[in-house]
């Protein structure tokens, strides 16, 4: 420790100023030049001017260090309510007090074609129009006689890759009749070809079942009468009719 | 500044059926319905260059990009609004307790303070005397 103040204090011909790891301290800016040449002593940041005063001039000889004035305050802070602030009250009440729907054709029940399943399915995003804007002209101009002539169609119905278009899925309007039987299915949108398809799938469903009832209702009759000729177990009752 | 908005959704209306018309002549086109279609693709151009003049009066109306995201996923743009004000409500509290907590420190420390070193408490409250209270 007395070598150590010695070797600050007592060589004016010392190899400049102390350097930090003699004295312990740490990073250039706020390190002490000590010497004995020096005069009264400075704090680093008091002989910098940044443009304003750091300390107040009556607190100069204050022994406080490093106290500074207190920031400019704001009226508006998170302290006070914002929505009630910008008078959003009323759109908080309308968003947040009654529930939202989900789906897109809640929010355009009149806009046609099937908007609920994701854009990117059919390429129509509009994420991609806006990283991919489409390069037109700036003016729009009708079509003449001989441009219409591109837009002349073969007569008869679409093929069917093309038929989805225009279908618009159905409204769950019927809810309260399906609720005994399943209530937790949504209806699934039906196309012209699918319906058909469905349908037939619902009476070879019912088909199967009816059959199984018919067979346990022959087997329990069998049960009950086993005397009666020609009646028993799967054997044809051809044999009865020699 | 409702009015531009009609304006615009008006327009819009019409092109869109305009469109759906046409997607029905289209899905049974017969020999006769060719001038029909003639006349529909030309209302589709003037319905375009209606919306096109709507834009003018557009031209300072900011969209914010995610809602896009929830138009792409078949979601209703509303709830892109309704959780906006819950995220905005929920920063709120969130800083109205920091506020509230360092607000309770300050005074607590200052009073403590004022207890262990009286004397250089009596000259900062001096100093920041003369500045408007925190």
């Amino acid at each position: 420790m007395t070598e150590m103040l010695s070797s600050l204090y007592g060589q004016p011909d010392s190899q400049g100023p102390a350097g930090p790891s003699a004295l312990g301290c740490g990073s250039g800016k706020s390190r002490v030049t000590l010497s004995q040449n020096m005069g009264p002593m400075r704090f680093p940041h008091q002989m910098v001017d940044e443009g304003g005063p750091i300390r107040k001039p009556a607190a100069m000889n204050e022994p406080f260090y490093m106290l500074q004035e207190l920031p400019m305050e704001n009226e508006l802070t998170g302290d006070t309510n914002l929505i009630t602030h910008y008078n959003l009250e009323h759109a908080y009440n309308k968003f947040c007090g009654k529930k939202v729907k989900e789906k897109l054709s809640n929010f355009l029940p009149e806009l046609p074609g099937m908007i609920d399943s994701p854009s990117i399915q059919d390429n129509s995003s509009m994420r991609s129009l806006i990283e991919k804007p489409p390069v037109c002209n700036n003016s729009f101009s009708p079509l003449s006689g001989a441009m219409l002539t591109g837009f002349r169609l073969h007569t008869g119905p679409l093929p069917e890759q093309y038929r989805l278009m225009h279908i618009q899925p159905q409204k769950k309007k019927n809810k309260h009749k399906h609720k005994h039987h399943r209530p937790q299915d949504p209806l699934p949108p039906e196309t012209p070809s699918d319906s058909d398809h469905k349908k037939k799938k619902k009476k070879k469903d019912d088909d199967p079942d009816r059959k199984k009832k018919k067979k346990d209702k022959k087997k329990k009759k069998n049960r009950r009468s086993p005397d009666q000729p020609g009646m028993t177990g799967a054997q044809p009752s051809s044999s009865s009719l020699r | 500044m409702a009015e531009k908005f009609d304006n615009l959704e008006e327009h819009l209306e019409k092109f869109v059926e305009n469109i759906r018309q046409l997607g029905i002549i289209v899905s049974d086109f017969q020999p006769s319905s060719q001038t029909g279609l003639n006349q529909k693709l030309n209302f589709m151009i003037s319905g375009l260059q209606d919306i096109e003049k709507c834009r003018q009066q557009l031209h300072d109306i900011n969209v914010p990009l995610e809602v896009f995201e929830y138009i792409d996923q078949g979601r209703n743009p509303q709830l892109y609004t309704k959780e906006c004000l819950e995220r905005a409500l929920a920063k709120n509290e969130q800083v109205k307790g920091k506020i509230d907590t360092l607000t309770k420190f300050k005074s607590l420390l200052i009073s403590e303070l004022g207890k262990v070193f009286p004397e250089e408490m009596a000259k900062y409250k001096a100093i920041h005397g003369e500045d408007p209270p925190s």
